[in-house]
């Protein structure tokens, strides 16, 4: 940690100030809020993926006791506004929602009617009562299937089901071709998945008829954002919409979107003029909130005779689901942007086409471009397997060095201040990569397979305004902070961050204490109340700690600045040059050494607030500071996954015998929350390898709205991780922050799945889809039936 | 749907009366009408733990128990669990950073404050096993198993082994 020596408070292991609230059960989450008087809302879903709503009965219902109505689309099309998405970006076609549908329903889970009553168990009883007359329509349930001739249109008003379409081509792939010693070609399908926060959506609406207000309570990561689109759609200005935003129990993506549901509710409370609620059970969150991923790359790499790569083209499909919450292209861009990662590759060129299907809709989810390092790195592998070299020598001479840097990427994305080789190289002395060659031979021998993956991830964390604009998205990377010294010397400070358990009340206080120059148990954060917050971008990708911590560590700098000021007219002194604040005390240098001045910020806030007039010309009374602060267009984190697993061929039962992780990710502003951000990606990213699948049948039917079906790891099939630190900091950042939190993901499913394919070398077979069940493991090494078999006798 | 009927049950430690049907759930039961809110429900089908709570000092899921079967029973809920300060299994998840977005801990604290009471000396693997019954989406586990690990050290210590 030489490189934050020079920090008195970020850098520190300090524990987290929300735990005590959390772990003695007094947290307020959405649905511990009490709103008295409020009504309960029920969704009636969709039973088929794709279907005519013909009429909606809803008689027998509206007369049970305790429902106070039932409504559906007709009713929400004449108090709401649709979502049109129409970015100008070249191959995306224009999409519109409207807020609940009222001609067809596009996925099994798709909302059609809204009964609210007086609780939830009536609502219930109630929503089984509306019939609604479908005629039913066939369904698209895969990307193949969405592309062919005689594909039924998921969205009426598209030409087809390929929403989005994009090539991309730099330097001379064709050229590359022809001159390559070998082409390797390797694919790579990621299985559809959903977030799973432990919290579900839901929100509690109220409208105040006589102020003509709207509060909403919603657990979400982007409040402001989400208030912007939320009086867009209800026909209200800014001011008329609160966003308050309590604990929450996890988002990883899920909570960014302004869902259907969300802005019925809140339709509702201002329709009936009553607080409405709705929570979302965990059915629904896991048939109708969000999916994510499911997409298909196919690479193609032309390489010289040591495995030098010297063209790389990709082609990438994904099925986005039946509704753009997202513009559609959003996700896969990121994906063909950076793929080629801690590689030199200059001429490189993609083609990507996104699907509408009969499924939930597709959104970011932590790590959004998972995909990416496996593709890369798993291309890598499939180098090595075609050439016979060995795999860390393909990396090794692929690899950007650091003569290397910065380093124009194909796309024109910069990668400066990033260690992908000292990664790789830290990753594979820990493991003792020869040390491990030797075992696995012997184990080989004794019918054992075990196998390493590597896996080196180029992260993309904090996207700013200018990577918005070169990618055509209207929109902003900003984040905006102020910071309060309060007359008692106290500190509060806020940011436009909507926090989801990444303990943002204790990392983000270190970074305005860092700035000020006081001890971070001082300073209060506030966020997540748009009232209260300034209009940031919310909390999405890894930009907390870049784009948030930046933007406070910076305001209270700032603040710094006017607080010296007055003390030091205070002191008598001309200058505030050779003073610092520190742990709330004015310090002077004088011959070289900090001197206690005997001053400190509370005796300097009190002059502010309560002695204006003394105060030095020029300077206004108070100390109340803000600012906006716009990051570089990207800043980039980077790491080495290692991975041993051992595969019983027999089961197809896979077992992680270890994993490391070596990652730098520039300044750490709090090593405590860093390390359970690490484990919390590195774990999200085996999970969802290993077990996580949601399922569509060939009618469409979601077979996985259960726990017991839709599988997330347990402690049971998670390993502990090592973790090796490097920190070189960014130098164009705040601090030297580079954000991070999302490449423990893609580094994870990368590794593993490198290190199952090495496991199953002797049996020439390659997984190259996920999960890694083992039926999947099994299904591989069936059709390796007579080499398995041999294997087993040597 | 039955008519509502008036029970008594005794949650951590205090007699209460409420009005149910018989269909509702324990759960529903401590948060609603009793506003104990640490009692968390994440899938209502006993697969998270998040509702953990103790019926008469052993862990159950408060989603699939029925309020109206608890009369006679006693109930122990997270609200319950420190009086002044935190339990030594608190303060370690606190120490380890066994929590996140904390809304899986809860039912984490209810499950191992009884496991800790029955097995004062576990193996991390006997650890692993009974915390599968409770899932966490943040922590990928490793510091609630240290935690769990700390306080077992320290409770033992405290108890003079």
């Amino acid at each position: 940690m030489t490189e934050t020596s020079k920090f008195h408070y970020i850098g520190k292991p300090l524990p987290r100030k929300e735990d005590r609230r959390l772990v003695t059960g007094h947290g307020r989450y959405l649905d511990d809020i009490i709103v008295p008087g409020a009504l309960h809302a029920c969704f009636v879903r969709s039973p088929h993926a794709h279907a005519r709503i013909l009429g909606i009965s809803a008689e027998v219902a509206r007369e049970m006791t305790g429902v106070v109505g039932v409504f559906t689309g007709t009713d929400l099309a004449r108090w709401t506004n649709k979502l049109r998405l129409a970015p100008p970006i070249e191959g995306l076609h224009p999409t519109e929602i409207e807020t609940m549908p009222t001609d067809k329903v596009r996925f099994h889970g798709d909302p059609v009617a809204i009964v609210v009553a007086r609780d939830r168990y009536i609502a219930e009883d109630a929503a089984e009562c509306v019939a609604v007359d479908y005629d039913v329509l066939p369904p698209v349930t895969s990307i193949d299937t969405a592309f062919a001739p005689d594909a039924a249109l998921v969205d009426d008003s598209l030409p087809s089901n390929l929403v989005s379409h994009q090539t991309f081509s730099a330097g001379d792939v064709d050229a590359r071709r022809k001159e390559a010693h070998a082409v390797v070609e390797a694919s790579f399908y990621q299985h559809r998945q959903t977030h799973v926060p432990m919290e579900t959506r839901g929100c509690a609406v109220l409208w105040d008829p006589g102020r003509e207000h709207l509060t909403i309570h919603i657990g979400n990561q982007v409040p402001h954002p989400l208030r912007s689109q939320l009086a867009g759609r209800l026909n209200l200005s800014e001011s008329q919409v609160t966003v308050m935003s309590p604990d929450v129990g996890g988002g990883f993506g899920q909570k960014i979107a302004l869902y259907r549901e969300e802005l019925a509710i809140a339709a509702l409370a201002r329709h009936l003029k009553r607080p409405v609620r709705w929570r979302e059970d965990r059915a629904e969150n896991l048939m109708s909130a969000s999916h994510a991923r499911e997409n298909l790359c196919r690479t193609r790499a032309s390489v010289t005779e040591n495995g030098r790569i010297l063209g790389l083209e990709l082609e990438l499909a994904e099925d986005f689901g039946a509704y753009c919450f997202y513009p559609a292209n959003y996700m896969s861009r990121v994906v063909a942007m950076i793929v080629t990662g801690p590689y030199r590759i200059q001429d490189y060129a993609f083609e990507m086409k996104v699907a509408l299907t009969n499924k939930c809709g597709n959104g970011p989810m932590r790590a959004p471009m998972a995909i990416t390092s496996w593709v890369m790195d798993g291309t890598i592998d499939a180098i090595a397997r075609q050439l016979d070299l060995d795999p860390l020598e393909v990396r090794r001479i692929n690899m950007l060095r650091p003569a290397d840097l910065p380093y124009r990427m194909a796309t024109g994305e910069v990668l400066e201040d990033i260690t992908p080789s000292e990664t790789l190289e830290s990753a594979v002395n820990a493991i003792d990569y020869e040390a491990f060659r030797k075992r696995q031979r012997a184990l080989r021998d004794q019918g054992r397979y075990v196998g390493l993956g590597l896996c080196t991830v180029v992260e993309s964390t904090t996207y700013g305004s200018a990577f918005y604009k070169s990618a055509g998205i209207p929109g902003s990377g900003h984040e905006a902070a102020w910071v309060r010294i309060e007359p008692s010397g106290t500190v509060n400070a806020s940011v436009g961050l909507g926090g989801t358990g990444q303990g943002y009340e204790t990392a983000l206080s270190q970074t305005v204490a860092e700035g000020l120059g006081v001890d971070p148990s001082e300073v209060k954060i506030l966020t997540g109340n748009t009232d209260v917050a300034p209009y940031g971008m919310g909390s999405r990708g890894a930009r907390g700690g870049t784009a948030g911590g930046g933007a406070l560590f910076l305001c209270a700098r700032k603040a710094r600045g006017q607080v010296l000021q007055i003390a030091a007219n205070k002191l008598g002194l001309n200058t505030s040059d050779d003073m610092r604040l520190l742990d709330g005390q004015v310090e002077r240098l004088i011959n070289g050494e900090w001197t206690a001045t005997g001053l400190t910020l509370a005796d300097v806030a009190r002059n502010a607030y309560l002695d204006p007039t003394s105060l030095p010309e020029g300077i206004t009374p108070g100390l109340d500071f803000s600012l906006t602060y716009d990051p570089p267009p990207m800043t980039y984190s980077n790491s080495t996954h290692a991975c041993e697993v051992e595969v019983d061929v027999r089961t197809g039962a896979l077992t992680i015998l270890r994993y490391l992780v070596s990652e730098d990710c520039g300044t750490v502003i709090n090593p405590v929350v860093v390390r359970g951000q690490q484990q919390g990606a590195i774990a999200m990213g085996l999970s969802g390898a290993l077990l996580e699948e949601v399922i569509y049948d060939e009618t469409g039917q979601n077979l996985t709205a259960t726990f017991a079906d839709y599988m997330v790891a347990t402690a049971c099939e998670l390993p502990n991780f090592e973790i090796l630190h490097h920190h070189t900091p960014n130098s164009r950042t705040p601090a030297g922050i580079k954000g991070m939190a999302e490449g423990g993901v893609m580094g994870a499913i990368g590794a593993v799945t490198n290190a199952v394919n090495d496991a199953l070398a002797p049996f020439g077979t390659v997984a190259d889809r996920q999960p890694l069940s083992p039926q999947y493991l099994r299904s591989l090494l069936r059709d390796r039936g007579a080499a398995a078999r041999q294997n087993e006798q040597e | 749907m039955s008519e509502a009927r008036l029970i008594s049950l005794t949650v951590n430690g205090e007699t209460r009366e409420t009005l149910v049907e018989p269909r509702r759930l324990l759960s529903d039961v401590l948060r609603e009408d009793f506003a104990l809110t640490g009692t968390h429900v994440g899938c209502e089908h006993g697969v998270c733990g998040a509702c953990t709570v103790l019926i008469d000092e052993k862990p159950a899921r408060a989603c699939l128990t029925y309020a109206i079967q608890m009369e006679g029973h006693e109930i122990t809920t997270i609200e319950a669990v420190s009086d002044a300060g935190l339990s030594p299994l608190q303060r370690a998840l606190h120490e380890e950073h066994g929590l996140q977005c904390g809304f899986c801990t809860p039912g984490i604290v209810m499950t191992f404050e009884a496991f800790l009471r029955d097995t004062p000396d576990p193996g991390e693997e006997e650890v692993r096993d009974v915390l599968s019954g409770n899932l966490c989406r943040c922590t990928g586990y490793q510091n609630i198993v240290s935690a769990v690990m700390k306080a077992a050290a320290e409770m033992r210590e405290a108890a003079g082994d």
